[in-house]
């Protein structure tokens, strides 16, 4: 029985015309990191959304089907009780921070306050999810002082922190430079090998090829592609319906018109490139 | 860039390491003392043997004065002479400037009302320098102040820096499209609109965005809170709180006995 467990979702917002999320089954087991992809506008936000319970119970909106988590439906469910068992971090850092505390510490433990865990096992679970992270050093600035990028990651320290089963990211990368975007997929698959499921939203193709086991594309609210890495990220359908590929999958494709490229399948990383080209 | 709104200063002193309701209850028990209790040099008395004398123990006797003097000067000032010179009381003239005059009877009425303010104000000030507006806030959750409540309070004091930011940086983009911010009164005044809508809308984006954010976190959980901070409450605190309200209640009931 799979982990997170959607059925034949569709889900349309309050005074809008068409479904944001239409037909949508997916089932994640346990452990298992999940990139999602998609053009602006494919519902990869939505979907974020519904898995973390606001969808519904945020935005209200007309749902069919079903989202299940650890057994779980999310529709027998409130949205305080949810949240335990599901974390979510968003794109913009800023409306993230609280904006109740003063110092990066104060802002992880946040979450944990609210939901009562004691003040000595408070604290060494935001050191070790500080650690975790490599935000250590930030400990006693305000949030509001930091970067986009620690700004981000404070965000999904905060997350982290409280421990989710099912941990789902919404472009939580999208301010960072290349090495903090490394890093951040590094820790994400360190929680996946931990048996903590990850479904994240991601537009850098390396990233997901390097470290994610399946990615979704979406695409009008449908799931338009579905498969490991390497197949879905080189594929010629998603080329061909406007998704992004990377620089690598791209120049190889140019080469294999030429002849140049003698594999059969397409590169999505520098080193499946190199080793192609060698 | 984060300033925000907050005098708290962080000292290791006696005053800080009160309960945060004890601060609050003593900035009060001064405040009434100073407006209730009958006796005309009680202000002035404060401010010698409870105002001073706190600073210090507070370690905060520069900056309190800093700010203290920069917020009442003005206003105190302005009470003194508007009522120096309009208190109709008294025949004693001492003063007298086309139909205004001061008597020494409306000097000393103002001279009251001025130092009154002046306890108020030194009171809250050396409140705020001392006082973590989070350390007070958590405390008062503790002691069954809502923790919506709680928390718009604190998230106000900090997000109001940030809207501010935020406004000018409106205001130079649209002024880099030759939106005229420094002419004429009528001009600037239609200038408003296309500074205000994108401030207004973006903040009602952005309290979604963070309502979504917060309780990702749990904010409302029925779990009962805990804080991360320890925040001190001795019985010296009680007994203290106990004192500083009889004291209150005496200096009105004094009042009202006496009127």
């Amino acid at each position: 029985m799979a982990f997170v467990n959607l059925q034949n979702l569709a889900y349309k917002y309050p005074l809008t015309k068409t479904n944001a999320l239409e037909n949508i089954n997916l089932q994640v087991r346990e452990g298992e990191f999940v990139a999602v992809i998609g053009p602006n506008g494919a519902g990869k936000s939505t979907l974020c959304y519904a898995l973390a319970g606001f969808v519904p119970h945020f935005f209200k909106g007309e749902i069919s089907g079903e989202i299940e988590v650890d057994g779980r439906k999310s529709g027998e469910s409130t949205l305080d009780e949810w949240v335990l068992n599901v974390g979510l971090a968003f794109q913009n850092p800023f409306n993230q921070i609280s904006g109740a505390k003063y110092t990066v510490f104060e802002e992880i433990a946040f979450g944990l306050e609210n939901i009562g865990v004691p003040r000595d096992e408070m604290k060494t679970r935001v050191e070790e999810a500080m650690s975790l992270t490599g935000i250590s050093d930030l400990a006693d600035r305000s949030p509001y002082s930091l970067s986009g990028g620690q700004q981000q990651r404070v965000a999904l320290t905060s997350i982290l922190v409280m421990r989710p089963r099912l941990l789902v990211l919404d472009e939580p990368t999208s301010q960072m430079d290349p090495i903090g975007t490394r890093e951040v997929f590094g820790v994400v698959r360190r929680m996946a090998e931990e048996g903590m499921t990850v479904v994240m939203v991601e537009h850098k193709m390396e990233w997901i090829a390097h470290f994610a086991d399946r990615v979704i594309a979406l695409k009008e609210g449908q799931i338009f592609l579905e498969g490991t890495p390497g197949d879905v990220l080189t594929s010629d359908v998603l080329i061909e319906n406007g998704f992004g590929i990377s620089r690598y999958t791209s120049v190889a494709r140019e080469a294999k018109k030429q002849g140049l490229w003698k594999k059969e399948k397409l590169p999505v990383t520098l080193d499946e490139a190199v080793e192609g080209f060698k | 860039m984060h300033e925000r709104l907050s005098f708290h200063i962080k000292r290791d002193s006696v005053l800080h390491r009160l309960n945060p309701l004890t601060k609050l209850v003593l900035t009060l028990a001064l405040i009434f003392l100073a407006f209730t209790f009958p006796w005309y040099w009680m202000p002035h008395l404060l401010i010698l043997i409870a105002v001073i004398p706190l600073s210090l123990l507070g370690k905060v006797f520069r900056e309190f004065w800093l700010t203290a003097l920069k917020l009442i000067l003005p206003a105190a000032g302005f009470l003194f002479l508007m009522q120096a010179f309009f208190q109709p009381i008294g025949t004693d003239v001492i003063f007298k400037f086309y139909f205004l005059d001061i008597t020494s009877e409306s000097l000393m009425f103002a001279f009251k009302n001025a130092m009154r303010v002046f306890v108020m104000v030194s009171a809250f000030t050396l409140f705020l320098l001392t006082t973590h507006p989070s350390e007070l806030m958590s405390d008062l959750t503790r002691r069954g102040l809502p923790g919506q409540f709680a928390y718009v309070i604190i998230s106000t004091l900090q997000i109001i820096p940030q809207m501010q930011a935020k406004a000018q940086t409106i205001i130079s983009a649209q002024r880099s499209r030759g939106l005229d911010t420094e002419s004429t009164f009528f001009k600037r005044a239609g200038s408003v609109l296309p500074l205000v809508g994108p401030l207004v809308f973006g903040s009602l984006v952005e309290v979604e965005e963070r309502a979504i954010a917060i309780e990702a976190r749990g904010f409302t959980s029925k779990h009962a809170k805990t804080s991360l901070h320890e925040i001190p409450d001795s019985d010296f605190d009680k007994i203290l709180r106990w004192i500083l309200f009889a004291l209150i209640v005496f200096s009105i009931g004094l009042n009202l006995w006496l009127s």
